[in-house]
This record gives structure tokens, sequence and C-alpha cells, in this order.
């Protein structure tokens, strides 16, 4: 490593640090207020950064998804490529949309807006967002739970390197063709305006820092805070005992298909630690499925499991604080994944329902460095549901999109997490108030399931029950995952519970539907219910404290049998029977 | 009119008695009783009275700021509290938004689920539903009234004390939540009750009922309290009526904050933004940037020509729980006087918010603190004189700041002046970025904003800040020290009244919009006239929260007063735009707007504090000099030692422009000058720093 902290004293570094990330939380916030599709304004499904002239980041928003400020850099890359192969550059005022899943995009519905800015006539970086649009015209209404795309040209519109707007004029024909061709179309392009308006204050508060500071000291700040992040990194890796932990992990895929190679998928991974360096081979990994869209594109999706797992979990912000997310947390760790498998997929493979996937993928990264930092983890996570639901008020298309809580498994010292979203991303519910007095639906049950909580020393997390009733008629498609494979109990912790999915006609007949459901027309009265997963108990349940399965035996996320039979704690009312507690416990094998 | 003000710090209870007729003022000091702070208080009181010969009979309004409620929600001391809610939605307040607070933490705490103000044991549903059709509230499904009773027949016997109701889409219909609460009254009178309408009638549910939950949770303890100080307050012959701070900015009534105690969580911070207005217009300022900065923490807050910044709905939290009700916009970071300097395990140079407190807190106290603070810096500098700390009242060491600081200089291979400037710069970076997200981030240029430096903290370091934001002029007033005790006597009566509507404006009912206001304008002036206001003294406000038709958060516009038409609702509408366009940067001037909440905010005026004289005390400069020292600056990007003056601030003439450096001493606080800076004193002891010489 370059010595940086000679090239900024360490004040201006820290005063340079604060002010970038000032910046990036002020794009977060005003694009989440400005936004209308509640994918972004609630489950703040967006990212916003700025970049360096190379495309480093120089700072990322906090208040937002991870998943989305992560891949920034690998969504200029392919930008630039792109560009290089067209012939285009940039310009002062231009606004480029980028969305193509083989150059850098996560996939297709997340939509960067990049803004190239200029100091003094030479390029100096990029002010850019990304943001799940609620509509690209694909083969169903919505952009998530299109779960029976056969290529990348079924999932809706692709921008490579699209200029929006060319030295500060819009390109009145390239609106014209988005407006026509997706749905609910003033939400989708009022999101796209508030995503460029945003990138506009970004660039706007960059210049005004450089116009302060110089850019030389920009500059500085930037190399030395890529480094003192590397540096952060490495040494907590090189706190970990050399060698290769191995761990893996199963998808349900297509549990409904007759093809074998639609389901139940492997992710395989060893991960080695050699000093302060980090090796994470997929190698083993299922091959890709051609023509389902569960495929995860390395850059953008896969890349960002294993560097937000890792750092999750190394970097814990709870005990380290803020730590700039930038280049300087990648360097450390090398990733394999051979092309053409779920991880690496190659073009055309279709990849937009591959969220749930890369929850999975970085659930089983964090099973193998438990075996290393086993006081870091949490036992196995509940993935997500994310429900597409739509129709048409006079004749307008309406598509509201639904997310639906997972949960983590138990801590080291804390249970878990009940009903939330789980590691590398970070979304957040509708308010059922806000959901009926919008849509056409009603949520008639949102609450957890008794007796439900994975048994372990400390606890799984309890997912919820969500009941949404049509009021109108329309239609769903949903992606999930976590409905054959039960989140892992850890060190002798219980496993979890997988996810439901039920569908209840108007006579109130129930059926079950697999976690990936296609486009489906729905009527009046009919009901869609997610029983929610339940994360993996942490440690011996025997060693729980009695007081703690006590409380959980009141609260309902326990019953008294389980109690007695694997907590080996014996209640009767609301007394602790001591005795009897010692004699079951100390016989306990 | 015979005022007192008392405001309740971690040490201190500050006492502020006014004459609105003479123009009399007089303050006292007297150590917080931490226990119970209605025993400090009542002694505050009694002991300025006797010093100044003031009838306590005679006194006929005490104005009280407290932290209470504040502290019992932050230490997450309440109430054994239970929740009735509609059958089919137990956990709202477990699962909360589904979102974790950190993105990259597997160790951290979920507020609502760690320290949850209602276990699940006593979440209780019961068999009830309002539905929304067109806008429209129906009942979906009538209200079990015998498992009501069966259930609160359970709390009583598990000893629970405060029950909250919450039912969904009771801010359209409130009726099932009201009929609970007279089941209550009726059968289990014991019960300290709260329903989620009468608290916060806006949609969100979680929100709405978090904030319910917080009034129960707190509420039989502020009851308590305010009873036992009312008591105290008669015996000891003060027998008029106590008006306790709001968060909005007003006082209310000792019943009203009883039933209502979440109204009271930011009492003392609003208050002394309050103070901070107060200095603003002593000195004829209006758009001001108060600047409050203790031990541990330094409070912004914005005032304009329309008064203090509200905050937005949705934004609004405290100890990691949302709590909707009006607040005023008050930003917190953690920074101040005892924010601790370190280098990090990445070699980072970071200070605070990790604080030193009062124990053992600065190096510089000796009280075994070892590590380096922004109050030891300020002393290496020279920027603060041990012999006048605090008047001279506490002893302090500068060589074990000297010492601190030192080894913090050896660790980053940077010299101790260097350093110490260092700490002061990063820290005050920090605060610039704070109010940089009250300011520039909200369409506010600071440059045409005064500073007003607050509390003990905010002289020493509001002029570095103010320069950083190119703000061009700071203003210290009177008492920085007592802000917000003296903020308390600037006050009105203040009662809001809000509820959600949700109307599009190409689908406006200007009859219900009309009809609607003209109802809540009655009820708050009903209240108002109930507490004693006649007409003459009441006035009502109006606004509404809008969004663009699909967005999912609000901003707050003023409405005029008299019937909406045609005509002047397009008003609304290019108001609307205004707004968004500066608090976001853009408008979306062909989009369709919604109106989400109409509100009315109802103000009871209240006699107030008047201008302080220290003309009397007024000398010439050579008499206000104490002493000459050695205090380090930079100028012309260099850092180095100035030869400055340090003046009493009594003594200091009226109207001469003074030249920095300079350091000017008085009983609270410290007023560091900087060269390149001017400072004047006015007649009303407030002094004015312009930065960039002009005075």
């Amino acid at each position: 490593m370059v010595d940086t902290k000679k090239a900024i004293d360490p004040i201006t570094a820290q005063v340079l640090s604060g002010a970038l990330k000032n910046i990036a939380i002020e794009m977060g916030h005003k694009l989440a207020r400005m936004s209308y599709s509640s994918i972004i304004r609630e489950s703040n499904d967006f990212g916003c950064a700025l970049l360096d002239e190379n495309g480093q980041q120089l700072c990322e928003s906090v208040n937002s998804t991870p998943l989305q400020s992560g891949p920034i850099p690998g969504y200029l890359q392919g930008i630039r490529e792109i560009m290089a192969e067209r012939g285009y550059d940039f310009k002062p005022g231009d606004v480029i949309l980028h969305n193509s899943s083989f150059y850098g995009a996560t996939h297709q519905p997340d939509c960067g807006f990049f803004v190239p800015v200029y100091y003094k006539d030479e390029l100096i970086g990029f002010s850019c967002s990304t943001a799940h649009q609620l509509d690209l015209g694909a083969l169903s209404p919505g952009s998530i739970g299109i779960i029976d795309a056969v290529d990348c040209f079924a999932e809706g519109l692709q921008f490579k390197a699209i200029k929006v707007y060319e030295e500060g004029k819009p390109v009145d024909m390239v609106w014209r063709m988005i407006r026509d061709n997706v749905r609910a179309t003033d939400m989708v392009v009022g999101d796209m305006e508030a995503q460029i308006a945003t990138c506009r204050i970004g660039a706007q508060r960059y210049l005004e820092l450089v116009e302060k500071f110089g850019l030389e000291t920009v500059r500085a700040a930037r190399d030395y805070m890529i480094d003192y992040s590397e540096r952060v990194l490495r040494h907590e890796i090189a706190k970990i005992p050399d060698g290769t932990y191995h761990s893996v992990g199963y998808i349900d895929g297509y549990l409904d298909s007759e093809d074998p190679k639609r389901k139940d998928l492997k992710f395989d991974v060893n991960l080695t630690v050699k000093g302060d360096d980090m090796i994470v081979d997929l190698t083993g990994t299922s091959d890709q499925v051609d023509d389902r869209p569960i495929n995860m594109p390395f850059p953008g999706t896969t890349d960002m499991a294993v560097y937000l797992t890792i750092r999750t979990i190394l970097l814990d912000s709870k005990k380290f604080g803020y730590i700039p997310q930038n280049a300087g947390l990648i360097k450390p760790i090398k990733i394999i994944a051979p092309e053409g498998t779920l991880v690496n997929p190659t073009y055309p493979a279709p990849t937009i329902s591959r969220f749930c996937p890369g929850n999975a993928l970085a659930d089983t990264i964090m099973h193998a460095l438990g075996q290393a930092v086993p006081d870091q983890i949490c036992a196995g996570i509940g993935n997500l549901y994310m429900v597409a639901y739509s129709g048409m008020i006079d004749k307008k298309y309406w598509v509201y999109m639904d997310i639906m809580a997972g949960s983590s498994g138990g801590r080291y010292g804390k249970d878990g997490m009940d009903a939330i979203d789980v590691l590398y991303a970070n979304t957040r519910n509708n308010p059922i108030e806000d959901i009926e007095s919008h849509q056409p639906l009603s949520v008639t049950r949102y609450e957890f399931p008794d007796d439900a909580a994975a048994s372990g020393k400390y606890r799984g997390g309890v997912g919820p029950i969500r009941d949404i009733e049509f009021t109108d008629d329309g239609g769903f498609s949903v992606e999930g995952e976590g409905q054959k494979y039960a989140p892992w109990g850890f060190n002798g912790g219980y496993d979890g519970t997988p996810s439901k999915l039920i569908f209840k006609n108007n006579k109130g007949d129930e059926t079950s539907l697999p976690s990936k459901v296609p486009y489906k027309k729905t009527h009046p009265g009919e009901t869609l219910e997610i029983v929610g997963p339940c994360g993996g108990g942490y440690g011996d349940p025997f060693e729980r404290d009695p007081k703690k399965v006590l409380a959980d035996v009141l609260d309902d996320y326990i019953s008294l049998e389980r109690a007695k039979a694997e907590f080996g704690v014996v209640i009767e009312g609301h007394e602790i029977l001591w005795d009897e507690t010692e004699l079951l416990r100390s016989t306990h094998g | 009119m015979k005022l007192i003000g008392v405001d309740i710090g971690g040490t201190f209870t500050d006492v502020i008695y006014t004459d609105t007729d003479t123009g009399v003022s007089r303050i006292h000091k007297t150590p917080t009783t931490t226990n119970d702070p209605s025993v400090g208080m009542v002694n505050g009181i009694s002991e300025l009275c006797s010093r100044y010969g003031i009838d306590r009979s005679s006194v006929d309004h005490v104005f009280h700021g407290t932290t209470i409620a504040t502290n019992a929600a932050l230490e997450h001391k309440g109430a054994k509290t239970a929740l009735i809610t509609t059958k089919g939605y137990r956990d709202i307040l477990q699962i909360g938004r589904h979102q974790r607070p950190e993105n990259y933490s597997i160790t951290q705490e979920i507020p609502w689920q760690d320290r949850t103000m209602v276990e699940r044991r006593y979440r209780k549903t019961v068999s009830e539903r309002v539905g929304v059709l067109d806008g429209k509230a129906y009942e979906k499904v009538p209200l079990d009234e015998e498992a009501v009773v069966k259930i609160l027949d359970e709390f009583k016997q598990e000893g629970v004390e405060s029950v909250v109701v919450g039912f969904l889409f009771s801010y359209l219909d409130s009726a099932h939540e009201e009929r609970v609460k007279e089941i209550i009254s009726e059968k289990f009178p014991e019960f300290y009750v709260t329903t989620s309408a009468d608290v916060s009638p806006q949609f969100r549910e979680f929100e709405r009922f978090a904030t319910a939950s917080m009034n129960g949770f707190v509420g039989p303890k502020m009851k308590g309290y305010i009873q036992s100080l009312e008591s105290r307050l008669n015996d000891t012959g003060i027998s008029c009526d106590l008006l306790i701070m709001t968060s909005n900015g007003g006082v209310a009534n000792s019943a009203t904050v009883s039933q209502k105690p979440v109204m009271t969580l930011l009492s003392g911070p609003a208050a002394g933004v309050l103070g901070g207005q107060w200095a603003g217009k002593l000195s004829h300022h209006e758009r001001l940037i108060t600047f409050d900065v203790g031990g541990t923490s330094a409070d912004i807050g914005i005032v304009t020509e329309r008064g203090f910044a509200e905050s937005s709905a949705g934004d609004t939290e405290i100890a990691g729980y949302p709590v909707q009700v009006p607040m005023i916009d008050i930003y917190t970071i953690g920074a101040g006087g005892g924010s601790i300097a370190y280098v990090d395990a990445g070699g980072a140079f970071k200070v605070g918010p990790q604080s030193a407190g009062s124990y053992p807190g600065p190096a510089c106290y000796g009280r075994g603190g070892e590590l380096p603070t922004v109050t030891d810096a300020t002393l290496v500098l020279g920027r603060l004189d041990s012999d006048h700390f605090l008047d001279g009242e506490m002893e302090i060491y500068p060589e074990k700041a000297v010492q601190a600081v030192q080894n913090l200089a050896s660790e980053l291979g940077l010299g101790l002046y260097e350093t110490a400037e260092g700490i002061l710069t990063i820290v005050n970076n920090n605060m610039a970025n704070a109010i940089r997200s009250r300011t520039i981030q909200k369409g506010f240029d600071p440059r045409g904003f005064s500073l007003a430096a607050l509390g003990g903290g905010g002289p020493m370091c509001s002029i570095e800040v103010a320069k950083i934001l190119d703000i061009p002029e700071v203003i210290i007033p009177p008492y920085p020290g007592i802000t917000s005790a003296t903020g308390l006597l600037t006050t009105d009566l203040k009662y809001d009244a809000v509820q959600t509507i949700f109307m599009a404006s190409d689908k406006v009912d200007l009859n219900y919009l009309n009809q609607r206001f003209t109802s809540l304008e009655e009820e708050i002036t009903a209240q108002l006239i109930e507490a004693g206001f006649d007409s003459n003294h009441i006035s009502l406000l109006r606004f509404f929260d809008c969004r663009y038709v699909g967005q999912g958060y609000e901003l707050r516009i003023p409405v005029e007063s008299g019937p909406i038409d045609k005509s002047n609702a397009s008003d609304i509408w290019d108001t609307f735009h205004t707004v968004h366009k500066r608090e976001y940067g853009h408008s979306f001037l062909n989009a369709p707007i919604e109106i989400v909440n109409m509100r009315v905010t109802g103000i009871g005026e209240m006699p107030k504090i008047g201008d302080p004289d220290f003309a009397a005390g007024s000398h010439s400069l050579d008499e206000a000099l104490v002493k000459v020292a050695s205090a380090w600056f930079r100028a012309d990007g260099e850092l180095k030692a100035f030869d400055t003056p340090h003046y009493m601030k009594s003594k200091l003439p009226i109207g001469d422009v003074i030249a920095g450096p300079c350091i000017i001493l008085q009983k609270d606080t410290t007023s560091v000058i900087p060269p390149d800076c001017t400072a004047t004193m006015r007649s009303n002891g407030s002094i004015i720093v312009k930065i960039g010489g002009e005075a």
C-alpha cells in the first residue's frame, strides 16, 4: 500500500471525509423524499454515490440499500465500455441512463443515472443514483415477479449507456419511447426525474467541495479514505486463523418445474484466509439456468453479496461505527466465480429475479465465515418474498410492489431480529393504511404466528404472516425463496422454519403455491398469504436462561411443551419449576 | 404580570423571574435534584423569591421545561404498558417498518424489539375493523365489547398500569377507540389510558401506535411528577397555574400534559430554540441558526421570518422510536465540550461522539480523565482562561490538558498546538455539517442567517463554525448559559389539531375542506377558551401536509385563513411547488398534489419577558480589561500565538467596536473572538460578532 497519510494531513482528511458523507446522505434523503413508487420511497431500494473520474467511490448514501450503492462503480465501468465500443464521449450537461446486467448493472430494473461532473473543463467524476424502477415494460406488470423471463430481452427495456439528456437538453424521443413502453408511466418517469434531480444536487455539492478545498486535496482525501477502509478490513481479516472454510447452501429454484436443472440449486463456498487476504471461491456452484431469471450477474450482485456480507460481519457498524464504503473494502478480497454458473451467468441469460438467490449466497458465505468468527455472525436467515400486484383503473395501469420481511437467526449473546429485511438488502414495508387508501387491496393480517421461534440459547427471529386480499379485479406475480431449505441452526441451535405461500379463493379453499409464481389474474375476495420464514437458533437451547424461556412462553414465541422438550425448562402457569428444570437439564445429554 | 421560568438541566436548575410591568428580571441557579427534580425546582423558586423579596402569591404564571418524559423514554424506565389492537395485527409494534436501523451490522439493536414498550404478552387483539372506501371510513367489523372487558380484566390481574388502544384507520374513525376508552373509564378507572387517534390522528399505523405507546409508557410517571410539583408549589405559597413547555415550541397546561406527555419529549431543547429566537429579536434578526452547545451534544434549530422550523411528519423520533407529534425541528449531534479526540483502529483522527461527560470530564478537570477533549484543546490554545473558568468557581488544571493533547499529538506525529487546533477543526466541521443538513440541504443559504451562540459551549466555538459556513455574523445573547429558561418566558400557549384526509388536487372537495377547517378551529378555540383566553388573545394558523400524488412524504405548507375557493386554491398548489423546490431542489409542476393532513394550530397569547438593560454596568474598554495573555489562532494560513486581551463582559462599553483576537469573560460562558473579527456589545447585553472585520 502506498502511504497516503503523507499526502494529506489527518485533520483535512477527516474534514473531507465528513463533508463527502454529508453529500451522500443528502442525495439519499432527497431521492427517498421526492420519489413516487413505494419501492424507492418506502422500501429504500435505491443508492446514490459520487465517483471520481476513474470510477472509484468517494462516498455512498447510507440511508438506502447496500445492494444499490455498492454496484455503482460497476455500472460506470459498463457505461465506459459501451461508450468506447460505440464511439461516444461524455459532455457537460449529459445524463446517462444504464441498466444492462451484462455491463455492470445489478439487474435490469435498477436503473442507473449518471451525471458527469466538470471542474474547469476537466472531467473530475460522476454523480450517480440507481433505483429500482416500478416497471420497464417486461412481459408481465411490474419489475419483480417476472420469474418466467427466458432471456434478458424478456425483462423489459434495456438501456445501454443511453444519453437521456445531451449537453443539458432532454432527448425527447428517448423519453417518448420510455413513456410508450412502460406501465404506470407517470410514476416511472417521475421517479426517473427524481433520480436525475438527485444526481444534479450531488454534482453541485461535489463541485462546491472541489472549489473550496481544491482538486488535489479532494483526490488526496479520496486515496486516504480508500486506504483507511482497506487498512481496517485487512486488520480484521488478519485476526482470522489462516485456512479454508467451506459451506454449501441451497435454494428452491423452481420447485414445481419438471426440469431438475431448475430446482434445488447449490451454492458452494470455499473461503480461504491467508494473512490479511481472503479468497472466496464459488467453484462447485450450480450451472446457470439458461431460461429462467434467477441467475446473478457477477458484477453487481454476486460480488456485492460477497463483499457486503464480509464487511457486515468483520466491520460490524455497531462496533466499528462509520467506515467509508469504497474500493478499499474490496481490495483484500478475491472472488472466483466460474462462467456459466448461477453466480456468473453468460449472455443472454435472464437475471431479473436474482434478489432472493443473492441473499441465499450471502447466507452461505456467512455460514462459512461462522466457522472462523462464530461470535460475529447470526444463524441462518429467513429469505424474502416480493409480490407485484397490478390491475387497471379507468384504463390506467396501477402497479404496487410489496416486500415481505424475512428474519435473522439467533446471534451470539442476542436473539435473532424478528421481521426484518436481511443481510445484503435493507428495504421497508408499506403502511397498511397507505396500501388500502391507494390500491384496491386490503392487508387482512400482519402479525407473528405463535410458537414459531427456532430454539437456541439465543432464539431465532420470527417472520410474520401477511395476508393481502384483492378488493377489485387484478393480478399478481411472486418471486420468493426459502420454502424447501430451512434456515440453519448454529452451534447446537435448532433449524428455523421455511416459508409458505398460500392462495385462498372466494370460498376459502387454500392452495399451496411455490416460491415463484408467474402472473396470475385474480378476483375480489381472493387472498394471497405469505407465512414468513423463521431464522435459525444459535447455541444449545438447554443453555438458555430459564427466565427468558418463561418470557418466551408468556409471549407465545414458544409453547409450554417446547419449553420442556427443547429447552429443558418446566413451567407451570407463570412460574418456573426450578427443581424439575434443574433435574431435566442435568440429565440432558 | 410576574412570570417565573424554570429549566432543569443535568447539573443545574435555572430559574428566571421577570416583571413585565417594570422590566426587571432576576436569575438564579441551583443544583438539580436528580431523583425528584420538583424538589430542586421549588427550592430554586423559593431561594430566588427570598433573595429578591418577591411576594410568592403575586406570581401569575410558572413556565417549566421538563425532561421527565424524555428521560423515561431514553432510559426505558416507564410504566407497565399494555395494548389493545385490531384482531390480526398483534405485532405491528414489534414489526415496525421491517427495516434495520443499520445496514452493516449483525449485532445491532432494533429499538422496537430490544427495548419494547409493550411486551407481546400484553398485546391483545379484539375483533373490530374500520375499512376505507373512496377515502371514507366505514365499519367493516363491529367492536367486540365483551372481549374488551375480558382483556381489561386480565390486564388488571397482571398489574398493568397503562393501557394503550390502537386500531387500524382510527385516524379516520375513532369510534371504536373511544368506546374502549369509555369502558375503561367506567369499569377500570385506575388505568392510565391513551388512544392512538387522540395523540396522533394520522395515517401510518406503526408510527401512530408507537406514539400512543410512548405516551402510555411515560404517562403515569409524568402525571405523578406534575401532581407532586403542583402540591410542592402550593406548599411554598405559589398557587398560580403551571405551564409546561411542549415539543412544538408552545406551552400547555398541566392537565393537558398529564394526558399527553408525549407532547413534551423535546421540552428542554425547544425552550433553547425559543431562547435563541428571543436573542435574535433583541438584535432585530429574524433569520437565525440557533446553536446550543453543551458538554456532550449540540442542538441546532432554524428560525426564519415565519418562526422556527418544524419537523415534517415522519422525521420525528425519540430513543429510536417514531413519535408523530408536532415538534420543533431540532437536530442534535454528539459534539460538545466533552467530546473525546482519538485515533481509531484505522489510523483516522476523530473527535466524538463519545464524551467524557462531567465525570471524569475533560482531562483539565483533574477528575481522572486522561483523554483529550474539545475543552482541553480550547484550553491548550489559550482560548479558555483557567483563572476564570465558571467565574473562577471551578479549579482546572491546564497542565493535564497539555499532557492529554500532547499524547495524542505524539500518536499523530503532529505538534501540540497543531493537534489542539486539529481537534477543534474536526469537531467544528462536524457541527458545520450538521448545520448544513438543516440549511443548505433544505434550500436555505446560511450566508443570509446569523448564528445564535447558546449554551456554555456556543460562544467558544460558534465563530469558527460560522466561518466554515460563510455565515457573516454571530449573536451572543446576554446570558448564553441560561437560554432555555429565558426561552420559556417568550412562548405562548399552543395547541395543535390534525386530520388525515387524502385529497388530490384534481378531485378537491372545497366544501369538505372549509367545513373541516372550521370544525377543527372551533375545537381548538374551545380548548383555548377553556384555558382562560378571550378571543382577542387567540390566533389560529392553518396548514396542509401535502405531497405529489404517489409520493410517500409530506411537506407542510401554510394556508391563508378564510374560505378556500376555486381562485385561491391555486395559491395552495403554487406554494407547495415552491416549498418542494426549495426543500429538494426540484418540483414536478405538472403532477397532481395530494393533501394528506390538514392542521390547525391555535395560539393563546401569553405575556413575555422584556429587554434586559446592561447599560448601567458599562465602563470603558480599559476598565473591562482583565489581562493580556497568549492565545493561538490561525491567521493568513499560519497558526501562531497572539497577545490576546481578556475583557470582563459586564464592564464592556456599549457600542464600541472591539477588534479580535480577544476573549470575553462572563459567569456562564467564555466568548472567543478570533483575529479578523470584531465584537460589539449592545445595551441589552447581546454581543454582535462580525466576521471578516466590518462592524
